[in-house]
């Protein structure tokens, strides 16, 4: 267990929160963090650990979000259908991202992927008859189980938590299983990989579905959480970023990478965003211009990460404490 | 049939705007091999510039321009400075992230600072129409059409016959090399960097009559900038006049036979398909894209 | 300090300020203080819509201190708390915010379809009443939600009314019956223009039969020419052009329609953006005469069509809004202002905020058109939704350089002109 530390510090303050905390605006907030979190943990799959860095990733989140919506509300499918629905939907489109990931290097991949969830969005905004166009989809909400309804934010924080450990087994399994050595095989040398016979463009595809499917359920269960989905907003290039971002930020290519960078740059921005909706003028907005100035400063001095770079700091002092 | 010419018009004028946005980035793209998602913050500061220089003081786009050439070369030595001289020998995703926290970055300052309306800039041309042949031209998209060949020639030439240019043509092709016989690539890289701001600082101006201005106007054109880029090839600059027209065609033809809502959609299926299928372009080298980049 | 060092020690600094300050941001746990009521803002205070929330925030807060100049709510001074609603998640996290850090019972706002969604959302889950007084999507009151009220018009009302007057006050002077009339309907393609044009359309087909030459949606961001689409039109020859424009589309559009010579019996358009903003005015000039905008009430209004104590609140508003603002009163202002006030009419009426009393105030109001601020009446439904006829809206026209109140002629002294449209350079 030793590996998985952090996560159990982090997991598991998460789980005990709500026992001790009655207090709404942490309960949202610390769902939020967790959201966001798994979103980017299953970003990372594909980004980090295939190395296929992606900023369309909303393309999916939206597949997800809209399914949900779309079946609830016209067939009064539960949103677990939604989700399976959407999952499979982001598969196919995963595939076709693969496809692309093979046939395009590092930035003409990242463009493309731009390219691609902004035609998603087009199509979203536009195709009314399907999607009621630019209104976007009202969710509604029925409580129970079977429909992915909870008024208690008790409930959400575990749901959360559960799609949050999902996530995280998902990326330690790439840590530890041989496909997961393949794949980081693939992301550090693609030409020697294959020299070895790893089938690397097939891992390739089958690493970026695989981020999509998750991606996708991410999406739903954030629909059914907020109840409305705007297409503007779900297949945003902001979103795809802020996927990237957190994962960058935390440790990209470790499984708890993505929630630590969550739990820093959500609490920023939800502490900033409560202090100063009062104040007019665009102090709020401060948030995002120091998100953009930490990328670059992260990814150029603190390439790994702030779980990269304290995993260090821990292992040296551990040394120096032996000696 | 009556349609035609007037169409004719629009797509040329329009090939001219996207020209000149394009010009700078080939440049930045083509000799730096470094995807810079922030082209379009550059063009969107260009458009502020105009706007509070006619709003604040009454000076016309046309006499900013004056200033907006050293101003955004300035900018872009600074910029490659602080941020892009530390990541030309990174990785992929290194460059991939600095420029989009730059870009990130750059927009919410303008948010911050100028809010998120929608401002246009009104001089006295943006409403003088000419009239000729069975077309309407309005005058300021004119004027930009004009600049753009201006400038995509003037770099053409720089390129090709002076010293710097060749100079910058050599670094392109082979870095390394490059080094090996005493080209400063620092300094290389740095004036192509600034160059390209410059043109896409001017390129801003000249728009910012034609296009309302706002903080994350970027966006659009940048993606538009590099669909074109990719078309003409990297670093060719004629290429780039040309991939222009080409996407203004797509989408003045489009809109006429398909409706304006679907227009984006063919120039964003057309950039796929033009990376997956002729990477290199319709007139650049054919696996060119493989090297080096 | 090696750069790693210092970007790490900044990383940490900022989130132990983060998670420190959230602890210390202790909220007043309730309705605390004697003399108090506390009502929930939500407006897009940041991002795309915020210069609109601004507006909407202006008006909310003009309209608080005329309202605690008149003996408060419930007798309790209105004091409003604000959250930013970016996007919607920010929409129903700051609602929680407010509901559970400030303790409000009550939430309004919020001008933007996409963010009221989620914003009524996150209050009905937690039974707050949720006082809309902007957004126009239809679908807001179909979710049999009982804490949700709107009193602003639906969005099938602008392309109701626009119909409307195409059909009774344009096709007369016409020389045509409604079925005769041919109408190319162009929009943006946000939310608003996508669902004011297919009301539109669907009245237009269903109820009078007239006939659809076009329906073209553009990006109005990226639009820089609309000769493709008036080289269509040209050939398709409607009579009426239904344009809802969102900002410099409009003149675009007008001044390209003139250099190409595009002839039209009348264009209208609806809501104060586009050709309903001040801009388009101080663009054109002259040559900006005649299109015909749907919105709030302005010059050339019939103030004595007003109730007495609508007239006077009429006035002390667009006083105090003149006064913050420099400005007259605005759409967006008009609808804080007149939303807030009936807020406090059924609070005052109800003495209580606990559901079904609330409820019970808000659809025992009935008051004739001519009762607010802005010339509305009041009616609501079971579903909370103000009745669309009670929600008066008037046409007015460009002319001269002034957007003039034209239509109902009961509440108008100015009357449209040049219907139809003549050439080009003859509009004077």
């Amino acid at each position: 267990m030793r590996g998985h530390a952090l996560a159990l510090v982090v997991f598991g303050a998460a789980a005990l929160t709500p026992l001790v905390l009655h207090d709404g605006f942490f309960l949202d907030s610390l769902i939020l963090i967790l959201m966001w979190g798994a979103v980017s943990g299953a970003w990372n799959v594909a980004g980090g650990y295939a190395g296929q860095v992606s900023l369309g990733h909303s393309a999916f989140f939206g597949i997800g979000a809209y399914s949900a919506a779309l079946m609830a509300t016209r067939w009064n499918a539960s949103p677990w259908l939604g989700m399976l629905v959407g999952a499979v939907v982001a598969t196919g489109a995963g595939l076709i991202i693969g496809y692309l990931a093979n046939r395009l290097k590092g930035p003409y991949f990242a463009l493309a992927t731009i390219a691609f969830s902004q035609v998603l969005l087009i199509v979203a905004s536009r195709w009314r008859a399907f999607t009621a166009g630019s209104e976007g989809v009202p969710v509604p909400f029925r409580p129970g189980l079977w429909t992915l309804g909870f008024a208690s934010k008790v409930s959400w924080v575990y749901l959360v938590l559960g799609l949050a450990l999902a996530v995280y087994a998902v990326q330690v399994y790439l840590e530890r299983s041989r496909v997961g050595y393949q794949l980081a095989g693939v992301r550090e040398d693609e030409d020697a990989a294959q020299a070895l016979g790893i089938p690397s463009r097939r891992l390739k595809v089958v690493a970026v579905a695989a981020s999509a499917a998750l991606t996708s359920g991410c999406g739903t269960l954030w629909a059914q959480y907020v109840g409305f989905v705007d297409p503007f907003y779900v297949f945003s290039v902001d979103l795809s970023i802020r996927f990237a971002l957190n994962t960058i930020i935390g440790g990209i290519g470790t499984a708890m990478g993505p929630f630590v960078g969550s739990i820093l740059i959500t609490s920023l921005e939800t502490f900033l965003r409560a202090t100063f909706s009062d104040v007019r003028g665009g102090l709020v907005g401060i948030y995002l211009i120091i998100y953009g100035c930490l990328l670059i400063l992260v990814v150029r001095f603190i390439p790994r990460g702030l779980v990269g770079w304290f995993g260090e700091r821990f292992r040296a002092m551990g040394l120096h404490a032996r000696a | 049939m009556s349609a035609v010419p007037q169409l004719l018009v629009s797509t040329v004028l329009l090939g001219g705007i996207y020209a000149l946005i394009a010009v700078g980035l080939t440049l930045i793209f083509g000799i730096m091999r470094v995807v810079n998602f922030a082209h379009g913050e550059f063009l969107m500061l260009g458009m502020y510039l105009a706007f509070w220089a006619f709003t604040l003081w009454h000076i016309d786009p046309y006499f900013i321009l004056v200033v907006a050439v050293p101003l955004f070369f300035a900018v872009g030595l600074g910029v490659y400075a602080l941020v892009m001289r530390g990541v030309i020998h990174a990785s992929h995703n290194v460059q991939i992230f600095t420029t989009v926290g730059l870009s990130t970055a750059l927009q919410n300052l303008a948010l911050v600072f100028w809010t998120g309306d929608f401002r246009f800039v009104r001089p006295w041309h943006s409403g003088v129409v000419l009239r000729i042949g069975g077309g309407a031209f309005n005058l300021s998209q004119v004027v930009a059409f004009a600049v753009a060949v201006l400038f995509t020639l003037s770099l053409f030439a720089f390129m090709k016959w002076t010293h710097a240019g060749r100079v910058m043509r050599a670094t392109a092709q082979d870095g390394e090399a490059a080094t090996l016989v005493g080209i400063n690539t620092d300094r290389v890289y740095r004036l192509a960097f600034a160059i390209g701001i410059a043109c896409v600082g001017v390129a801003g101006v000249l728009i910012s009559p034609l296009y309302s201005v706002y903080p994350t106007a970027g966006l659009q054109f940048v993606l538009l900038a590099y669909v074109v880029v990719v078309l003409g090839g990297l670093g060719d600059m004629v290429g780039a006049l040309l991939g222009s027209l080409i996407v203004a065609a797509v989408e003045v033809i489009g809109s006429y036979l398909f409706g304006s809502a679907w227009k984006e959609v063919i120039y964003f299926v057309l950039f796929i398909a033009v990376l997956v299928l002729r990477p290199a372009g319709l007139f650049g080298q054919r696996g060119a894209e493989a090297l080096g980049v | 300090m090696r750069p790693r060092t210092l970007a790490l020690s900044a990383s940490a600094l900022v989130t132990a300020l983060a998670l420190v300050g959230s602890a210390l941001l202790g909220g007043s746990e309730g309705q605390a203080l004697q003399g108090e009521y506390k009502i929930g803002l939500l407006e897009p205070l940041t991002g795309p819509l915020a210069f609109e929330g601004k507006r909407h925030l202006d008006g909310y807060e003009v309209m608080r201190d005329m309202i605690n100049e008149r003996g408060g709510v419930m007798g309790k001074k209105l004091v409003l708390v604000v959250g930013d609603a970016v996007d919607p998640t920010a929409a129903g996290s700051e609602a929680n915010r407010l509901i559970t850090r400030e303790g409000v019972k009550i939430i309004t706002g919020t001008y933007s379809s996409t963010l009221c969604g989620a914003a009524s959302e996150a209050a009905s889950r937690q039974n707050v009443i949720y006082w809309e007084s902007s957004c126009v999507d239809p679908r807001f009151n179909k979710r049999g939600l009982r804490n949700v009220f709107r009193t602003e018009i639906d969005g099938t009302g602008f392309g109701w009314y626009n119909i409307e007057f195409i059909a009774k006050h344009l096709a007369p002077r016409f020389n045509l019956k409604p079925n005769q009339i041919k109408v190319a309907f162009l929009s943006e393609d946000s939310s608003y223009g996508q669902g004011v044009t297919e009301a539109a359309r669907q009245r237009a087909k269903q109820e009078f039969g007239m006939q659809e030459v076009a329906a073209e949606y553009y990006a109005f961001a990226s639009t820089n020419d609309f000769s493709p689409i008036i080289a269509k039109f040209k050939q398709l020859n409607p009579d009426v052009v239904h344009h809802i424009a969102r900002g410099n589309d409009a003149v675009l559009f007008w001044r390209q329609s003139k250099e190409q010579n595009f002839m039209f019996k009348a264009l209208v358009h609806a809501g104060a953006t586009g050709y309903g903003s001040i801009d388009f005015g101080k663009a054109l000039g002259v040559d900006g005469n005649g299109p015909f905008v749907l919105a709030e009430p302005g010059p050339g209004l019939r103030l004595e069509a007003f109730r007495p104590e609508a007239r006077k609140l009429e006035a002390d508003f667009s006083e105090a809004i003149k006064k913050k603002t420099g400005d007259e009163p605005l759409a967006s202002h008009r609808l804080a202002g007149a939303g807030l006030w009936l807020l406090k009419v059924v609070l005052d009426q109800a003495r209580t905020d606990e559901l079904e009393k609330f409820r019970a105030a808000v659809l025992a109001i009935d008051m004739p058109v001519g009762s607010t601020l802005n010339g509305w009446g009041v009616k609501f439904a079971e579903n909370g939704q103000n009745a669309n006829e009670r929600v008066q809206h008037y046409m007015l026209q460009w002319q001269n350089g002034r957007l003039m109140t034209v239509w109902p002629e009961e509440f108008t002294t100015a009357r449209a002109k040049w219907i139809p449209l003549g050439a080009w350079d003859q509009r004077k």
